[in-house]
Formats: C-alpha cells, structure tokens, sequence
C-alpha cells in the first residue's frame, strides 16, 4: 500500500499550506470538487473526502479540520470522537476546528440533521486511513513486522515500547492518497461493541469558554481599523431601490461613506463608530419601486385549490384512490394550519469583512461558507478563489443561516472604503429581513372501514418552496415549474397501512421570502396528519395509541420500529392512567427523514382560571440509530421538544402590507422557562449500526403530541397552530 | 467613573447617553455580554449592577456611573479562590450549552438569583429565569444546573 503522494498539484496542495502545512507533519487529501457557483452546496460528501480533513501535527496530536458548522448542535464534538475512536486519542489530543473556506475543498452546507449521519463514514475512513499509514512507517522505523504494532493510546505499542504519533511525522509535507476500495479497519463500524469512545458523553472544549464569555461569535469580532456600517433595508419585500438621495449623511463627521448602489438595491453608511449609523441613515432619502408579480400570501389556503382540484404535485397515490366506491362506514374531514415562523436565533446576525485589490475577508457565521463565498464573488465580480470565509460558531441556526446578509452588505460597504466593515443587524431586522418558515394550509379526509381500520386518506396541502425559497427572482418561474419542493413535502408521507392514499400539494412561491427552518415541512405536515389519526380514534372509541399501532402492523414488519417507540412511550409515561379533570394525555410519532422514529407523549393542562393552556410534561422516545455522544443527543432532543412546545402554543409571524409585522420578543413570542415542561428522554438501544438524524427528528411529533393532549383535556381539538386557551375555547 | 468588574473606569460625559451595553462592548471592548432584543426582553445582556441582575440595554451610562459593574468576565472573581463561579461549574457539569449565546445572560441572573435566595425551589427558579430566552431550548438543564450550584455551594 503505497499511497504516500509527494507531487501533488498546486491546487491541492494550497489547502494544506492555507491550513497551516507549510513545515512537517502528515496529512491526507481528496480531490476538490466542483460546485456549482452561487447556488448552496448540496454535494454529499464522498468516502474520500474525509482525506481531506485530518492532518496529525508535529507536535504528535491530531488537528480535525471538522467540515461541520457549530451553532449549538454540537456536531464537530460528535466527528472529533469518531476520529479519536480511530486514531485511540485522548480527548486532549484532538484539535478541532472549523477551517476557512480555503482550507478545505468545499463540503455540504451544514442542515437536514445529517452532520452525524453522512460525515461519520468519511470522517471515519479519514482517520482510519491516518492511523494504519502511521503503523506502516512504526512498522519500518522499527524493524518489526506490521502484526506486531499493537494500538495504544495516540501512537502504538512496539512490543513493549510505546511510539507516539509524535514521533512518526515526516521531515516534510505529505500527503496521503489511499487506494480506491481500501479495506483499511474502520473502529467505528469493526469495533461494534468494544468502541472505546463513540457512545461516551465527552464534554464539548467550548463549554469554559462559552461560561466564561469568551466565545467569538461574529458580533463580537473585532479588527484593527474596523469601521462599521448600516444599511437601509426596503421597507417592503417587493421594494427595489431605485434612487437616493444624500441630504447631509457624508457631511456629518464622523461618517466614512455614503454608499448608494441602486444595481445591488444597496443603501448604506460607513462610519467611524456604531453609535453614528443611525443618525446617518436618517440623512438619506430612498426612492423604492413596489410590486411583482408573486402570488400573495392571502391565497395559501387549500380550500380554493380544492375547489380546482389544482394541485400540482402528487406525492402518493396508492391503491386506486380515484375510485369513488370506498365503503367506510366513518368518514372524518378536516382542516389544519400553521402559521409563518421566524428563527428568532438569540444572536442576531452579524458579519465584518474586509475587501482589498488583493483579496475579501469575510468573517460571519453561516450554514454554507462556500455559498456565502459565492454570492460574495459574484456580488463584487471577483474570483471566488480571492474570497475567504471564516466561519464563526452561531448564535442558534435552525435553517436561518444558509445566507448571511450582513456579510454581503459589509462587503460592498468595505469594497467602497477598502478597510474592514462591520455590519450588526438589530432584532428588528432579524425579525423582518431573514426569510421565514411558510405557513401551511392542509386539509384531510380519511374513512374507517367496520373493523376500525382505516379504508381511505386523502391529505391536500398548499404551502410555499422551502429548499428552493432562496433561488434567485428570475429562475424561480422555471423552477418552480418542473420542481416539486421535497422540503415543503417533508413529513408528509405518513407512516400507517390504509386501503387507499392520495398525498397532493402545491408549492406556491408568494410575496413572502421562505427558506429553510427547523425540520422543514416535517412539524406542519405531521401535525396535520397525527391530528387527523387522533380525531380518527376518538371518532371510534379507540385508544390514540392502539389505533396507531393497529395501522403500523403486518407490511412486512417494517414499521415495527416506529410500533416499537411508541410502545416505549406509552410504558415510561404510564398512558392510559386516568387523568384528574382538565388534564389530558396526548401521543404522536414520525419517521424523520425516512430514518429516525420518534414517540411523544405530552401531559397538558387547561387552567379555567389563568386561561391558561400548560405542557406539564413531555416524554420522547427516540431510535436515531448508533449514538456517539448520548448527552449531546440528550440535549438536541430537549431542544425539539422545546420547539415543539413553541410552534404549539406560542409562534406565529404575520404578513400586512409586504412585510412581517412582528419586530422583537414582544410581538412574537418563543418558549420562556416558565412555560418550559420537564421532559423525560429516553433513547432506544438499536442494532442498527450508523447514527441517524438528530437535530430536527423529535420536533414534528411533540408538536402533534401537545395538540393531542390539549384535546384529551378540554375536548376542543386545536387546528390552527399555534393555539391557546382562548382561541381553543372561542 | 464606574466600577466595571474590579477597575475603576472613567465614563467621558460624550457617553452618558450611551447604553451600559453598548459601553462595555464598544468601549470597554468586553465581548462576553450579548445583545438580544435592545428592548429589555430577552435578558442576554444580563450584568450585575451593584449585585443585582439587570439589563445592559435598559440602561444609560449616567444612570450607572459611580456604581459597580460586573459582567460575565468578571463573575468568578466573585468567589473566592481561583475557579469558576458555582453557577459555571454547575453549566459545565450539566453540559447546559447548545449554542451558547443566552447563556452568559442566563448564568449572571442566576449568579444573582442564588446570591438573593441560595436556596431556591423549582417555583423560585423558574420565576428568577424568567426573564432570560434561551432559543435552543435547554431550561430543563438551566433549572437542573442552577439546582445544582445551590447544593454544591
């Protein structure tokens, strides 16, 4: 197996050299892969891109370029442990961190809970591939046969003698280059119930740091000579910036430029300190043009498209569902809706950068540095290979940071005053100028047969493009028209064995800017759907979770693991104890992604007095597969069950006049921890070899879950999300 | 002048206007204090003033001057001895932290809120947390933590 590489090309090796490599040390590399400019990078990762991004250092230890973004998933926590597993390190023997975006070839944009589930396995062979090279060199440095380097804890044990990785560096730069189709061991997978580190709850490094206020987040960077910016921001989604005027902003002291871009739709000031921005921008006057030719949002309701019969896309249709001879002997209809929601991450965006003849710096947090990277090149027509992405931990994500605004408009401010700008949006402008999650309009209408099963489904939806919310103006009529969104259509298969099924929807693109938020469509379809088998139960007599588990069995046996987490749920919650007056229990479950099951059981309350509706107590039971880190997960789950919590009883974002409404935590309301249940969280012990998706699984069914509930309590079934007492009782 | 974490520090009368936020992030240069919502809403600028949990954004520079600051830098200078403030200890060991943003807010009110009632039950917790918005969701480890530096201190 020779697979050292020496000769390595200019393009290649610029990362290695980006990344620190200009002395000795060791690392292994992958081919750089084209993406598509401007557009976010969907690319999954492939097997050898974990090459690319474990280098062992001189010093002995391992530094792990980790291609995952951190906004508090803990993601690079969980690859660093794969890479300790494979590599037999100490937890202060690996270092890692998240490389600019010229020292890594590009890699997916961090979303869809997957930074676990698709980066183990090259993450994994990355490492494992580092390790049998180094045995290999132990090997001829001693003299002894290959067998006979045994793994120690970061190097081998030489019959007797320990050799640290330390001692195996290179005199120069290396590069490795594994065979196609290597066998090398992965631990990860080979150890199975040995591994020594995958399935420990390791701490995160950042924990003291973040503590102690120490964390950088892109609010908080700080360069010498920075200026800072602002802009005016259209007071309309469908504003253009046509002409400006500037009645005294340059003149005031203090003040840097006055930049007014009408090709770029850019209005803004640079200044000397943050605190003049405002005053600035009071001295220019803005001419807009209003009007496209979007739909308005007051038409996602699925009614007028039922009225049609107008649905462009057909997700399902099983068992000749056109056929008007279904006997059913119950049939129950229904309307469902979810409102438009905002991230309302803690920290409001922010971005500095710093453009010269030379080159762009950016500095910003984001989802996608290589799509950031793009719009940036394209935005100052530049060569993307002179922009730099240095990504910083985010203050929350959810979906909300495939772009970063800020580093655009601070980016055509610096471009103006060649000195590093700043630009800090204000809670206002998160609210208003980040795209939202669209709202949702659903109806169902669903028969039982004599023997309680159900005989037919037939589920309508009409919602906004989510994966394809951020395509550019002029693309979006034709995409529009041959794509059907997989993300608006996430969750909306559903689980249960019916005589028929038919699953429509369209994706309607509106005035309003939709994009990526926390699980997709998975939380608004699965509340309609898991509302519906709830209102299907109660209209028989039957038991919610019975009648769940009566539609999982027999295909095959392949649903057992859903029919397994929910019987799990109902075991650790004690369902179907009674309840005292005014209290009820309510279940829900979902495959997320097709991979990971999930059960939830909520406990609600309805307060007469407060006019209160409460979650008293949540309990999820989870199959996500191997788990490398139980306490991180434990955490993610929490966080969706909280979410839950939230799109049930709390958010809600609405549209007058082209913009959003709310402006702050006042206007539109998140969880508080006074509101905030307990919640029991258990995780299934699977065969099942690879960790699945994580970050957005347990959302969708704690949603329903709580919904559920609150009908058990006061027999008012809630439809429209979110609900509360006096809307349940209107 | 104020007292900003142990340090006198003198406030030229051009920034008596200016936030208590805006000055120890701007002037004093001290990152680790957040600003969230500029409203008073979210409690991510939590700082102590004079010991007691308080609004960064709620307050201007004339309203503080000659009273003591302490922000999340200055919070294990509180205790005795070299380490950590019980309520960070207490964070780390319950791994409290997702995205880590809310959360020098949420430890310097409950730094205050143990310090007013070091014994506080789940009512008291929930009631003195209030006011502080994590998004990530973590209160249940929030509440476990704040338990937790109650007992260990």
């Amino acid at each position: 197996m020779e697979n050292i590489v020496r000769n390595i090309s200019i393009d290649r090796r610029k990362f290695l050299i980006n990344s620190g490599w200009l002395a000795a040390g060791l690392t292994v590399l992958t081919s750089c892969k084209g993406v598509f400019a401007v557009l976010p990078t969907t690319a999954n990762p492939e097997i050898e891109d974990g090459l690319s991004w474990v280098q062992l250092m001189p010093d002995g230890r391992i530094r792990f370029l980790c291609p995952r973004m951190e906004m508090g998933q803990g993601a690079p926590l969980g690859l660093s442990q794969i890479v300790a597993e494979e590599l037999n390190l100490e937890q202060s023997q690996i270092e890692c961190v998240s490389p600019a975006s010229n020292q890594s070839p590009p890699f997916k944009m961090t979303v869809g809970s997957e930074s676990i589930a698709l980066f183990s396995e090259p993450v994994s062979r990355g490492a494992a591939n580092l390790r049998e090279h180094l045995r290999q060199q132990a090997a001829r440095e001693t003299a002894l046969p290959i067998g006979q380097l045994k793994d120690a804890t970061g190097g081998f044990d030489a019959v007797g003698r320990f050799i640290g990785y330390g001692e195996l560096v290179p005199a120069e730069v290396t590069l490795l280059m594994p065979e196609q189709n290597d066998t090398v061991a992965q631990y990860f997978y080979t150890r199975a119930e040995a591994r020594r580190i995958v399935g420990k709850s390791w701490r995160s490094p950042d924990l003291e740091n973040i503590v102690t206020g120490k964390t950088i987040y892109s609010r908080d960077v700080s360069l010498p000579g920075m200026l800072y910016g602002d802009v005016i921001r259209p007071p309309r989604f469908d504003a253009t910036l046509v002409d400006a005027k500037d009645i005294g902003a340059e003149a005031m002291p203090g003040v840097e430029a006055v930049v007014i871009d009408t090709s770029n739709s850019l209005l803004g000031v640079v200044a000397k300190s943050p605190l003049l921005l405002a005053d600035a921008l009071k001295r220019i006057e803005p001419v807009w043009r209003f009007g496209n030719s979007t739909a308005s949002a007051d038409e996602l309701e699925v009614t007028r498209y039922r009225a049609r019969d107008d649905f462009e896309h057909t997700l399902v249709d099983e068992g000749n569902s056109a056929a008007n001879d279904v006997i059913s002997v119950r049939s129950v209809s229904a309307n469902y809706t979810t409102s438009y929601m905002a991230h309302a991450a803690m920290e409001p965006r922010a971005a500095v950068a710093w453009v010269t003849e030379e080159n762009v710096k950016i500095w910003c947090g984001c989802q996608d540095p290589y799509f950031i990277r793009g719009r940036i090149a394209a935005l100052l027509e530049r060569d993307e290979e002179e922009v730099v992405v240095h990504p910083l931990r985010m203050g929350g994500g959810f979906g909300g940071r495939i772009l970063s605004q800020p580093a655009e408009e601070a980016a055509l401010l610096s471009a103006r005053v060649g000195r590093p700008v700043g630009v800090q949006w204000d809670r206002e402008t998160e609210f208003q100028h980040n795209y939202f999650q669209p709202k949702f309009s659903h109806a169902i209408d669903s028969g039982l047969d004599a023997k309680g099963k159900i005989a037919y489904w037939r589920h309508d939806f009409v919602s906004s493009p989510i994966i394809f919310g951020l395509v550019p103006r002029g693309l979006a009529p034709i995409l529009d028209t041959f794509i059907a969104d997989k993300g608006t259509a996430r969750g909306a298969r559903m689980p249960y064995q019916v005589g028929q099924q038919r699953v429509r929807y369209s994706d309607i693109r509106t005035e309003v800017p939709t994009g990526a938020w926390r699980g997709l469509g998975a939380a608004p379809n699965t509340f309609a759907i898991e509302s519906m088998m709830d209102e299907l139960a109660f209209a028989i007599g039957e038991d919610p979770l019975t009648f769940r588990l009566a539609h999982l069995a027999g295909a095959g046996g392949h649903m057992e693991p859903l029919a397994t987490v929910l019987r799990r749920v109902g075991d650790v919650s004690g369902w179907g104890r009674s309840t005292p007056k005014n209290r009820g229990r309510g279940v829900a479950c979902a495959i997320y992604k097709g991979q990971t099951h999930v059960a939830v059981v909520a406990d609600v309350a309805i307060d007469h007095g407060e006019r209160q509706v409460k979650v008293l107590r949540l309990w999820c039971v989870q199959n996500c597969g191997l788990v490398v880190n139980p306490d991180q997960v434990e955490n993610q789950v929490l966080g969706n069950l909280m979410w839950g919590c939230g799109m049930a009883l709390e958010e809600k974002l609405t549209i007058s006049d082209g913009i959003a409404n709310e402006r702050n935590f006042d206007g539109y309301n998140i969880l508080r921890h006074n509101e905030a249940p307990e919640a029991v969280i258990k995780l299934v012990k699977t065969a099942r070899a690879k960790p699945l998706a994580v970050g957005e699984a347990a959302f969708a069914p704690a949603v329903a879950a709580i919904a559920n509930a609150a009908f058990a309590a006061s027999g008012k079934r809630p439809r429209a999300l979110p609900f509360d007492y006096d809307s349940l009782y209107a | 002048m104020i007292d900003l974490n142990g340090n006198t520090v003198r406030v030229e009368k051009a920034l008596y206007d200016l936030s208590l936020l805006d000055f120890i992030r701007d002037h004093a240069l001290l990152k680790g204090t957040k600003y969230g919502c500029g409203q008073g809403l979210c409690g991510a600028c939590t700082v102590h003033l004079d010991g007691a949990a308080q609004r960064a954004c709620q307050l201007s520079m004339s309203e503080v001057l000659g009273r003591n600051v302490t922000t999340i830098e200055g919070l294990s200078a509180l205790t005795d001895g070299d380490g950590l403030h019980p309520v960070q200890q207490a964070w780390i060991t319950e791994a409290v932290p997702q995205c880590g943003y809310c959360q020098p807010g949420q430890l310097m009110t409950a730094a205050a809120l143990l310090s007013e009632n070091p014994v506080p039950n789940d009512a008291d917790i929930r009631a003195g947390m209030n006011g502080n918005i994590c998004r990530c969701g973590t209160y249940d480890r929030i509440r476990r933590a704040v338990a937790r530096a109650a007992r260990e201190t």
